[in-house]
């Protein structure tokens, strides 16, 4: 790139405006979710998100008092009432769901023998000198304008819920040592299969990275049952031992890539000095494999604590042992289709993992680059 | 991050405390209800104390929270403990959990279908012989009933595997009086006038119904239950049955004219909603949403009765929105056909009080404590219906109660790759241009694979 610094070729700008739209397309959902979570549900279901900082035109129904409203005004009687809520304003009104619009403020029109006047902001007024005898109002249609309007109450909604103070702490019970165990076993493995030779090594490394393609949805059942015969059972210690044996095959092959990638020269001399193996992975392998351990930490992490599958099925479902992902499918409803619950709740489960990849992210580039390049 | 340690800290020590079991309605103080059919079951009950265990059902939520507020009347009569957990997998952790080795002791299935294929597998206890004669004589329809919940076992004899409780109406169409007083309209006593009306609607210029099959992957379900109805509205029960099993073929003519009648209302572009395009592409959840809109987008929607949860809120039912019977030809002797849903409770471990529980849910005061709150129909006729929670439900259940025929939810009685899978393509091929005839020879193709 150096020798390019002078010219700025067309091509650079092009790659540079590739590279914002992509950028802007792959943002552009998740804004939408963000605003999502701070609509109501009705608001979402009527328009789009990208409409919700401009003003509204809605068309709904408001109905007048009944017969038991009424009060009388000389000869007259009278049912009067506010059309508009705070903030809106009226543009037209009717009187037939027909036409919902067919007149503008101001005017008046007859409706079963009364008179009835809707002003400028919003007042009805209906007139009739006989007494109104309606059990139910007389349905106003109004269009109205109403400015852009945000809430916060999915998410008090959210963290107010049911048990999800308890299903937190669950949560990271169950991911922590999801986490780690893997990383420990794998840190092994990857060791041996990259530096010690031993017999069959090639064909076990080979085995492993078969096992990627293993979709975990085919062990559901035969791990329950093996759990189940030799007294494991639901519970955390069950759910640990699952996520680290669907986690391994991916971690051991990232690792093992990584290591392989090491400079054979350091770890030939530090067998000469005489160092065990043990120490070699201890005091060398380990500490230069950090990036590599700290992108597959994230990985594990994120994908244990997104986890429902795995929870549900190897931990139970009761009030005591639900994880987060659970309580908040709860919180959708029976027929799913609340919208805002769901962008409001991807919000906030989203923070720990976040908080996660920045305290790691600095070595979350150099770990993805893990084994695709092998230097020498 | 400590702060919120410490928030979590608290609020598992106010749900802890919230947890307690608690009676809804006080035991012998409201007439309505049938205190003494609870201490009959009490007095016969007993011994069961200490006891524990739990079920595993699909509700959530708030259904949750309602079939929690039934179960500490069986705990206050028999001292037993209970535990309720739902989950909206049910049917897939039903099934592993019970391979596994560690099923609840007690499941309610929203599916006969499901229910029955573990039933095959020797999964379920069979219930008492006598359980059958008292779903024939105490509901509704109760051979309809009785014949859902028994299934062959695992030697292929026929045995009682599940108890009904809680039932759903199904053959609802929702529209908004005022709409139809104002325009004139007349709510249809019969299938030939309800096809005028879509007509008349249609010639005044405007669209008469709502449709929307969406529903992300199981897509298409909505107009089973539209042909579900037809067929019960143009062929004998006996044919329903019969086609649930496959012995009446789906391309059979009988089942091909049902899908035709379908296609009467949804294939029309002066029929429904944002033409016949929009059918299979509008969710069904935001598919009620023209009948509130002004001036409306439509005048009818035919759905069960959960879909006022997707009405705007506020929306009050008998009010602003109302439902009439789907009704049948007058021409064809088939009488009243309800097509409905329901819940079935099975047991699946040899817990004494887990079958106690099934015992109790014969009780009519089992069934009037949720029908008094809300979302609770019950085809039992020996419950007070004066106890339902509002005037919407009690309607729903003289549905029920009036029905001659009651047929479940046909594509929950089908083989699953049928039921959940090419009957919902199927239809959504059918809304989409194809012909009756194509889509049921393509879902007979795939029934035919699986035998």
């Amino acid at each position: 790139m150096d020798g390019m610094a002078g010219q700025k070729s067309s091509l650079t700008w092009a790659v540079n405006i590739a590279a914002l739209l992509l950028v802007v397309l792959w943002t552009i959902p998740t804004a939408g979710l963000l605003v999502s979570s701070f609509r109501d549900r009705d608001q979402i279901s009527t328009t789009g998100w990208w409409k919700s900082m401009t003003s509204q035109e809605q068309s709904s129904f408001v109905r007048t008092g009944a017969a038991e409203d009424q009060v009388q005004d000389g000869d007259l009687y009278v049912l009067e009432g506010d059309l508009v809520g705070e903030g809106q304003s009226l543009s037209a009104w009717g009187t037939s769901a027909r036409d919902p619009g067919a007149f503008a403020p101001g005017e008046s029109t007859d409706v079963d023998g009364a008179t009835l006047t809707v002003t400028e902001d919003g007042q009805y007024r209906m007139e009739s000198t006989a007494p109104f005898e309606m059990r139910r109002g007389e349905r106003i249609f109004v269009i109205t304008e109403s400015p852009p309007s945000f809430t916060t109450e999915n998410y008090s909604r959210v963290l107010n819920a049911q048990g999800i103070g308890r299903a937190f702490m669950n949560t990271m019970t169950v991911t922590i040592p999801a986490t780690v165990i893997p990383i420990l076993i794998a840190a092994f493995a990857a060791y041996a299969l990259a530096w010690m030779e031993f017999p069959g090594r090639a064909l076990l490394t080979a085995a492993v990275v078969g096992l990627l393609v293993v979709p975990l949805q085919v062990a559901l059942i035969p791990l329950l049952r093996l759990h189940n015969e030799i007294g494991i059972g639901k519970g955390y210690l069950g759910i640990w031992l699952a996520h680290t044996g669907f986690g391994l095959p991916l971690a051991i092959y990232l690792l093992r890539n990584y290591m392989v990638g090491l400079p054979r020269e350091v770890i030939e001399s530090a067998r000469v000095d005489g160092a065990t193996e043990f120490q070699i992975f201890r005091k060398i392998i380990l500490p230069l494999s950090f990036p590599a351990l700290a992108s597959f930490a994230i990985f594990q992490f994120l994908w244990v604590w997104n986890d429902l599958l795995v929870a549900t099925v190897f931990l139970g479902n009761t009030r005591d042992e639900l994880v987060m992902t659970g309580v908040l499918r709860e919180l959708m409803g029976s027929r799913g289709g609340d919208w805002e619950i769901l962008a409001t709740s991807a919000f906030i489960s989203i923070a720990v993992p976040l908080l996660v990849f920045f305290a790691m992210q600095k070595y979350l580039v150099r770990g993805l680059l893990a084994g695709s390049v092998k230097g020498g | 991050m400590k702060r919120i340690l410490i928030n979590s800290a608290a609020m598992i020590a106010l749900t802890a405390t919230a947890a307690q079991a608690q009676l809804i309605f006080e035991p012998g103080e409201d007439e309505r209800f049938n205190w003494a059919s609870l201490e009959e079951f009490g007095a016969a009950h007993s011994g069961l104390e200490g006891q524990r265990f739990n079920i595993l059902g699909p509700w959530l939520g708030g259904d949750q929270e309602l079939f929690e507020s039934v179960i500490p009347y069986f705990e206050e009569a028999t001292g037993a403990e209970v535990e309720y957990n739902g989950s909206d997998s049910f049917e897939q952790q039903i099934v592993i959990d019970s391979e596994a080795g560690s099923p609840p002791d007690v499941a309610v299935f929203p599916q006969p279908g499901l229910a029955a294929g573990l039933a095959a597998k020797g999964q379920l206890k069979p219930l008492p012989d006598e359980m059958r004669q008292w779903i024939v004589d105490n509901y509704a329809a109760g051979e309809s009933w009785a014949d859902l919940v028994t299934y062959a076992g695992p030697e292929g004899e026929e045995q009682l595997y599940a108890f009904p409780y809680k039932a759903d109406v199904k053959s609802l169409v929702w529209y908004v009086p005022e709409n139809f007083e104002d325009a004139g309209y007349e709510v249809p006593e019969t299938l030939e006038d309800l096809k005028t009306l879509t007509e008349q609607i249609a010639e005044d210029g405007e669209t008469p119904w709502c449709i929307g099959l969406g529903s992300g992957g199981a897509t298409g379900w909505p107009a089973t239950d539209w042909v579900e109805d037809l067929m019960l509205r143009i062929n004998s029960p006996e044919d329903y049955d019969a086609w649930t099993t496959n012995e009446l073929k789906f391309n059979d003519p009988k089942v091909i004219e049902a899908i035709d009648e379908f296609g009467w209302f949804a294939k029309n572009g002066d029929f429904v909603a944002g033409g016949v395009g929009s059918v299979a592409a509008t969710d069904f959840r935001e598919s009620p949403a023209g009948l509130f809109e002004f001036p409306p987008n439509c005048y009818l929607h035919r759905q069960a009765s959960f879909i006022p949860t997707f009405f705007p809120e506020g929306t009050m039912i008998g009010e602003d929105v109302d439902f009439f019977y789907f009704p049948a030809f007058s021409e064809v002797d088939l009488g009243q056909p309800v097509l409905g849903g329901g819940t079935l409770f099975s047991v699946l471990t040899d817990n004494e009080a887990a079958m106690a529980f099934i015992e109790f849910l014969q009780t009519p005061i089992a069934q009037e404590i949720w029908m008094a709150q809300t979302g609770f129909l019950t085809p039992h006729t020996g419950v007070n219906t004066d106890v339902y929670g509002d005037d919407t439900l009690k309607r729903m259940g003289d549905i029920l109660l009036n029905a001659t025929t009651f047929r479940f939810d046909g594509s929950d009685l089908m083989p699953g790759a049928i039921g959940a899978g090419a009957f919902w393509t199927g239809m959504v091929d059918f809304v989409g241009g194809q012909s009756a005839e194509d889509s049921a020879n393509a879902i007979q193709s795939t029934w035919d694979t699986l035998q």
